[in-house]
Parts: C-alpha cells; structure tokens; sequence
C-alpha cells in the first residue's frame, strides 16, 4: 500500500514537472492522490481489493472532472437570461461549453469577446461562437471600460482558484475584474473544482511566474523590457460567483472546500 | 463610542437604556419618575417611585430627582424603592445603616457621583437585566464603589437609610425629602430606577454610587440586602462601587468569562454575605476597587475594574483563608497579577503546567469521585486566576480542553493512571497546539517573506518573533518595523530580542504608523484570539494598524494557533474586554517629573480607559495562518466547526 502511494506520487510528480506553470494540473495532480488515498481502502488486508478500489475511486474523479463541464454549464443556465450581454475573456472551454447549452437552450443573449493578445483566445472564441450563431462582438483589450456600460455580466474561466477564493487567471482578468465590480456588474468564473489549489497569493508578485514570450509584430530594442507574464491574480472580493461541479458558491467557500478535502 | 452601541434609546451617554423594560408589576406605582424618559411611554412620569415596579433594568435619568424623591416616597414596595432609590444617590445609602452613615460621610462626596451615577443606572440596566430575574427587589444600589464594604455589611434599617437619604440626596438636586422617601424604599432594595431627576453627571454618579454602596450594605436588611447582595453579584461587571459585590460577582465569574461574563451576575441573589468565603473575598476585592469606582468609564462599566497594587496583600491573605491553592497555581496568580507572564502562550502554558502539577499532587478525597472532584478543584483554581486577571480567551479554550478530559476519564481506570492520563493530555495539547502549531505556522509564514521586504509587526507576539527569527535563518534579507504603544510598550523587548538576533530593525510609535506605512510591504500581527466572523481580537493598538495597512493595500497576515479560535462573534471592542490599570495611563515609568494629571486624578469628570485588547474587523485581514495552514478569514468558523468543536481536541 505505501509502495503504492509512493509509486502514485512519483507519476503525479513527473506529470507535474512537465509544465510547472500549470496551475490547474498541479492542483488536480494533488486532488487526484487525495481523493484516491483518503480512502479506507488502503486499510484492506486485501491488496487486490484495495487495489480495484483505488481504482474506481480514480475512475470516478476523472468522470466526476469530465462531466464537471456539462455540471456546470447547467448550473449557470439560470444566470443567463434572455438579451442579456456577456462579456468574456480568454478562451475557456468551460466557458464554451456554458454558452453553447445556453444557445441550444434557445436563449437571446450577445457575447462580447476581448481580443486577448497576444494569445489571440479572442479569434479562436469568436470562430466557435460564430458556429453556435450566436451575435459576437470583437473588443480590443483596452475598450473593456468603454463598453461595460452595455454589459451584463462577466463570464471567465479559470487557470487555478486559490484558497482565499481569487482565481489565476489569464493576463487581463484581474483589470475586467476591477471595472466590472466598479460598475457593478457581476463577475461569473467557470471552474471545475480540480483546479482547486492550495496556493494563497498576497499580490501579484506571490505566485510562481508563468511567462511567455509576446510578439509584438515589430522589432523591439534590446533596452526596453517587456512585461511576459501570461496571468494574473484576481482577488475574491471581485468575484461573484463561481460555478463548479460542486455548485455554485460564493468566494469564500473555496476554503472550506479545501479545508474538507485536504485536512 | 456612542453610535458603535447598539440602537439603544440613549439620552446621554449617561443615560443608558438597556432596552429591557418591563414593567414590572405595576401593581405598586404605576407611574414612574420620569426615570425612563425613554421607556417611560408607560408610566407616567410621575414622580411617584412606584417605577419600582418596573424592572431594574430601567435606569432613571438623572432628573428632577427632586421631584421624584418627594414621589418617591411611597414607602411601600420595597423592593421597587431601593432600586428606585439608586437614584438617589445618598438615599440609597441611606438606607442603610452603617453603609448609610458610610454614606452619610461620602455622600458629599460620593453623591456627585452618585448623581451621575444615577444615570450611569443606565449601564447598570445592562447589569440590571439580571435582576429582573432577581426580581425587581434589586435596590439598584450600585456597587457602592467609593463606599466602604463594611456599609454594606449593615443591614441598614429602613429608618436608617431614610436617614440616610436625605444626607445622600443633598449632594444631588434631590431633595432631601426625596430622599426620606426613598429611605422607606430603600430597604426594600427594590431594583427600579427611581429618579427621573436629571442631575449633573457628578450628582448622578455619587447618587449611584450611594446607592451602591447602600444596595451593597443595604443588603443585609430586610429583602434589600438580598436582593442588593444579588444585585451587586450581577453588577459584577460594573465594578467598583460594591467591592463585595464585585467580590461576590467575581466569585460569580466562573471560569468562562468569556462565554458568561454577563451572566455572571445574574446568579441568584448571592447571599454573599452568608457564605463566609465568599464575604471574606469580597471583602478582599472590596478593599481593592474602592477607588476603582469614581474614575470608571461609563461605557465600559460592565468590565471588572480593580484597582492596581493593592491585591497582592489581600491575595496573601486569602490565600490561606480559604481552601488552600495549590503552590503551583497560586504562583502562577500572582505572576499574572504582577504582569510577570504575558502573552496569550505564555499564559496558557503556565496555566496549564500549573494545573499538571496540581494534578500529579492531588489526591481523591474519601467517598468522591475523581472526575467530580476534580473539575471541581479546577473550577476553584481558575477562579482564583480569574480574581489575578480575567483570562484570555486561549486560557478558556485550554481549561474546556482540560475540562473535557477529566469528564472523558474512563472509570475503571485507577487514581495514579488517571492523573497520568491527565497529565499526559495536558502536556500532549501544549506539544501540539501550541509548540508545535507555532512551528508550523512559522513555516508556512515564511514563505510569504520574499527578499526585500519591508515587515511590519506591532507590540510583541511570540509567534511573530519565531517567524522574523526563523526567516533570518533561513537567509532571507528583510527590514524589519517595530511599532509600538503606551502603556505597555511591548515592542521594546521584542526590539531589544531581534536586534541581537542580528535583524536590521525600525522602532517608532503607533502614531507614527501611517508615516512609515508607504514603505511597509508586509504586516505580520499576532492575535490573542480570532472569532468566527474573522474578526481579530487581539492588543488594542492592532485594529489601527491593520486599517491603516489595509488603506495602503498592504496585506496584514495574522499568525495565530488554531487552540485560540472561538465560536463567539464579536462586532466591536466594547462588550468584551479587559481593563487594565487606568493610572499607568497618567504616568510615564521611569519619569517621575511627568505627572500631568497628579492633581487631576480624582477629578469626577476624568476618566482613564486603559483597555487591553480590540476587535479588528476580518475585512482588514487578508489572511491567517494557523496550524491548519494559510486560511482567508472568512474559513475561521469553518476551522472551528471542523477541529475544534470535537471533543477529541486532537
């Protein structure tokens, strides 16, 4: 049994290596061996029996993680209403996969996508979305205070959600935030509950860089530097709400859910 | 301070409503003084002291008490009058015999007080509302602070308080007549309010405190005692004036403040003056919150008060009085008396080794329990404790914690193996929850240093010292900011242990916080107990800190064990916390030739507040880290719910 979780924490630690950036496999790395190790299985004399539980039980994970997205597209079905306008940033497939059921639930309702530079989520979100015919907007970054006014709610997916219930988010997440809760307007984050991460960043600073490099389209001088870092910190007290395979909750019941799991 | 209080139908800061008027039975004057202007939609104001029947709890503004005397004079309830008559500050006294000559001779003095005492009737109503359990028999005599105890010992008589009164009332815009009338009352210890009398702040307080003082010697006559007696009980919180109340009311205290500190007084009308022990310690606190009382904050009346420097002797003197302590915790008193050992761990280790010792050298007395007995020799040692110094809410936690395994013990098990056990539990929960939680707090914390860095801290918490250290240690270069307060400067010890240690460090005062603010990149507070709505409960001098970090986005992280987590919320400073010696506000150690307020420091209208502890509310906080690692504040009742409610404490 101990070899067997020894041998568990070694795969999830070279899966890991892999892209150390990634805030969503680390943190379903590690939900992975909890929810399968923190089990009574381990207790059984057994070892095949405890074996082909441990098996289920990861079995189960990954059904529960690859249905969270069909979870939560429902959970927020109610959120949307007809002519409303949603602002989107980044390129999420939970995101998608919420606003594809809504357009096959034959709701009105507009999206507003910003460009996302330099990763271009913007183009690839507003293909799909144009394929569900649903109205599209494209926005440059920077004319998301500009047009706040016409929007209803913001949508957003998730790289990580962190302990104090902030999310990790693609770069720019943190501004839509801010101007969204500045006009009040709610902020809506799609996240299956994997990606649930022991992390608690005090700013900006405090997490693990994350960069990429970013083309301008023009040769830059060597003297002038370029900020690279691809996400951002977006505190709880911006958010509204977030959906989850477990529901939807309020920022701060992410501890509380971390603090069952994991303690 | 006011429109932090709750919506209460206030006059005047003296004037407090508690808000639980009940008419008591009218049967006895049904029209009120004007007492209760407030309240008093239902009796009239008339003068007539029949506002007796209305429960304690209604406090009498401070106006024409005059008229209300001469109203006042229905000599009959009793009970209703004494309370009543706490409005009159000499009357009340009056009432009594000995108190009343005691009276007699302060009331000059006192009665000013008393007087505005009368409307500080208004913060009795908060004690008051327990006597309406008592019933309305209550003289709302105020624990005669200023009053000798020994008054109160004396059953005055009726005819003596009348006396009384009248001498008592002169102080005050009452008449005199008044306060004969109320003589007849006093007696009765009845627990309403009288006077709807408005006198001077001064007046009003000699007024209450006579009638105090009279409720505490009045007790002993007829039903007023008792009921004045009990009453003093409950005014527990409301120190002072009745030293023996107060005694009696500490005694009250039981080893939960925290949880019943306002129940403390409600307890039956404590016939405190039966039950030796209970007068022989309060004569013991009697003697040392005399003077307390003049100089109490009104606000804060329903936090004990003592006066400083002059327990000690009392201490030594009970100390064989009664049963005697064990060695270990008496010592541990008085280390808390004297200020020796501070600091939320501190004091709880010490506690708890105390009782670990008390524990292996106890034996189970003839035909009783082990269990029984034993809790109940603990109750008695964290009684006393309580007398030293209130305990802090980690202390309360440790004694549930301690509480519950004796309550656990299997019964087979033999008295040596019990002891044992118990001993083996206490020593495993200061391992675990407090050495080892600080070291696992260290280390999460640390990460959250980065080179560079600019730390804040304020006075002096052991968790935050073992993180500066440790992140020293581990190599990590930082600038460390000490800020500091009166009258404790703490900071300075802390100061003094991290210079050595080799940190660069910055020492400045509190009001300089927001100067050095805009450089600061990290605020690590300790906390001295988190409660379940996130608020911080911790040295006063820390909510400041944390607004103005929170107001420079500066992220304040608090380190605080999870054994000090509580399932009570709190929404301010004021209905909890500790009162410490209001005179080492007025001076300065170490500099005799500052001594501003030597002349001033019985003036009725000065007042020295030196509270100890305040709330800071959760949405400064931006994290805490426990033992259970980094949680936002809002996960505190999540902790509590999870780990701390088990009975398991592991």
């Amino acid at each position: 049994m101990m070899e067997l979780e020894i041998e568990l924490k070694k795969a999830s630690d070279s899966l890991k290596s892999w892209d150390t950036t990634s805030i969503s496999l680390t943190a379903g790395c590690d939900l992975f061996m909890r929810y399968v190790t923190r089990t009574s299985a381990l207790e059984y004399e057994d070892f095949n029996s405890a074996k082909s539980r441990l098996i289920e039980r990861a079995e189960k994970f990954g059904e529960i993680s690859y249905k969270a997205r069909r979870i939560i597209a429902m959970l927020s079905q109610d959120f949307i209403f007809d002519g409303c306008t949603i602002l989107v940033h980044g390129f999420s497939r939970v995101v998608l996969e919420v606003l594809k059921t809504a357009a096959q639930n034959k709701k009105l309702f507009r999206v507003l996508c910003t460009e996302g530079r330099p990763d271009r989520t913007g183009l690839r979100l507003s293909n799909e979305l144009a394929k569900l015919d649903v109205p599209v907007k494209l926005l440059i970054d920077s004319a998301v205070a500009y047009s706040m006014d016409e929007i209803d709610m913001v949508f957003v997916g998730a790289d990580g959600v962190v302990e104090s219930g902030g999310i990790i988010n693609m770069m720019g997440t943190y501004q839509i935030a801010l101007v969204a809760h500045s006009m009040n307007k709610p902020v809506y984050v799609a996240a299956e509950s994997y990606k649930f991460a022991r992390l608690y960043p005090l700013d900006q600073k405090d997490m693990a860089p994350a960069l990429r490099p970013i083309d301008f389209g023009v040769p830059i001088p060597s003297k002038v530097e370029v900020e690279t870092s691809a996400r951002d910190y977006t505190p709880p007290q911006y958010l509204t709400l977030l959906f989850t395979d477990l529901g939807v909750l309020t920022p701060s019941v992410v501890s509380d859910e971390l603090i069952q799991l994991y303690l | 301070m006011e429109p932090r209080r709750p919506s209460r139908a206030v006059i005047d800061p003296k004037v407090r409503q508690v808000g639980f008027i009940t008419p008591n039975a009218p049967p006895q004057q049904p029209v009120r003084t004007q007492s209760y202007p407030p309240e008093s939609n239902s009796p009239p104001l008339s003068e007539s002291p029949a506002s007796n029947s209305l429960s304690p709890v209604m406090i009498p503004p401070p106006r024409h008490l005059s008229d209300n005397l001469t109203a006042y004079r229905t000599p009959a309830v009793p009970v209703p009058e004494s309370s009543r008559r706490r409005a009159e500050p000499a009357a009340v006294a009056c009432s009594y015999d000995p108190s009343e000559s005691l009276f007699g001779t302060s009331s000059p003095a006192p009665s000013p007080l008393a007087s505005s005492r009368l409307v500080v009737d208004g913060e009795f109503s908060e004690e008051s509302w327990f006597k309406k359990s008592d019933s309305a028999k209550f003289a709302s005599s105020f624990p005669g602070g200023g009053f000798d105890l020994t008054t109160v010992k004396n059953v005055g008589v009726a005819a003596a308080v009348a006396a009384k009164k009248p001498a008592a009332v002169s102080g005050n815009e009452k008449s005199k007549a008044s306060g004969a009338e109320s003589k007849n009352e006093l007696p009765s210890g009845s627990g309403s309010k009288t006077s709807k009398v408005k006198m001077t702040k001064s007046e009003r307080r000699s007024l209450q405190e006579s009638q105090r003082a009279a409720k505490a010697g009045g007790n002993k006559s007829a039903g007023a005692s008792s009921s004045r007696a009990a009453k003093q009980p409950q005014q527990k919180k409301d120190a002072a004036p009745a030293p023996p109340s107060v005694a009696a009311s500490e005694k009250k205290g039981t080893d939960r403040p925290p949880e019943k500190e306002r129940k403390k007084d409600v307890p039956a009308p404590r016939m405190q003056f039966d039950d030796k022990s209970r007068v022989e310690k309060a004569k013991k606190r009697a003697v040392v919150n005399q003077t307390e009382v003049r100089n109490r904050v009104e606000l804060f009346r329903h936090l004990p008060q003592y006066e400083h420097g002059t327990q000690l002797p009392d201490l030594e003197s009970k100390f064989f009085r009664n049963d005697p302590m064990h060695r270990a915790v008496y010592k541990v008193g008085l280390q808390y008396l004297a200020g020796d050992i501070t600091g939320g761990n501190a004091r709880c280790i010490a506690m708890l080794q105390a009782f670990s010792e008390a524990i292996r050298d106890y034996t189970t007395p003839a035909e009783k329990t082990l269990t029984r007995d034993l809790t109940a020799k603990i109750g008695s040692y964290v009684s006393f404790l309580i007398e030293c110094r209130p305990l802090s809410i980690s202390m309360g936690n440790a004694i549930r914690f301690l509480k519950n395994r004796i309550a656990k013990l299997p019964l087979t098990l033999s008295e040596s193996e019990a002891k044992t056990s118990l001993c083996l539990d206490i020593d495993r929960f200061i391992n675990e929850k407090i050495i080892l939680a600080d070291r696992v707090i260290v280390r999460h914390a640390s990460t959250k240093i980065r080179d560079g860095d600019v730390l804040l801290t304020y006075g002096s918490s052991c968790v935050v010292e073992m993180l500066l250290s440790h992140a020293l240690e581990l190599g990590k270069k930082f600038h460390v900011v000490i800020v500091d307060s009166r009258p404790k400067l703490e900071g300075q010890s802390l100061l003094r242990r991290l210079v050595a240690n080799g940190l660069n460090c910055t020492y400045t005062h509190l009001n300089a916080v927001s100067y050095i603010m805009h450089e600061v990149t990290r605020v690590f507070l300790g906390a001295s107990s988190i409660l379940s709505n996130g608020t911080v409960y911790s040295r006063v001098g820390t909510a400041a800190v944390a607004m103005v970090a929170n107001a420079f986005s500066v992220p304040v992280l608090i380190c605080c064990e999870a054994y000090k987590f509580h399932e009570r919320v709190q929404l301010d400073s004021i209905c909890f916390n500790e009162l410490g010696d209001p005179q080492a506000v007025a001076k300065v150690s170490g500099r005799g030739d500052v001594n501003y307020l030597g002349s001033l420091g019985n003036k009725d209208n000065l007042q020295l507040l030196n509270l100890m502890y305040d709330a800071t509310p959760s949405e400064y906080i931006s994290m805490i880290v426990t033992d259970y690692g980094m949680i936002p504040p809002t996960s505190v009742p999540v902790i509590v719910r999870e780990y701390c409610r088990d009975q398991l404490w592991i």
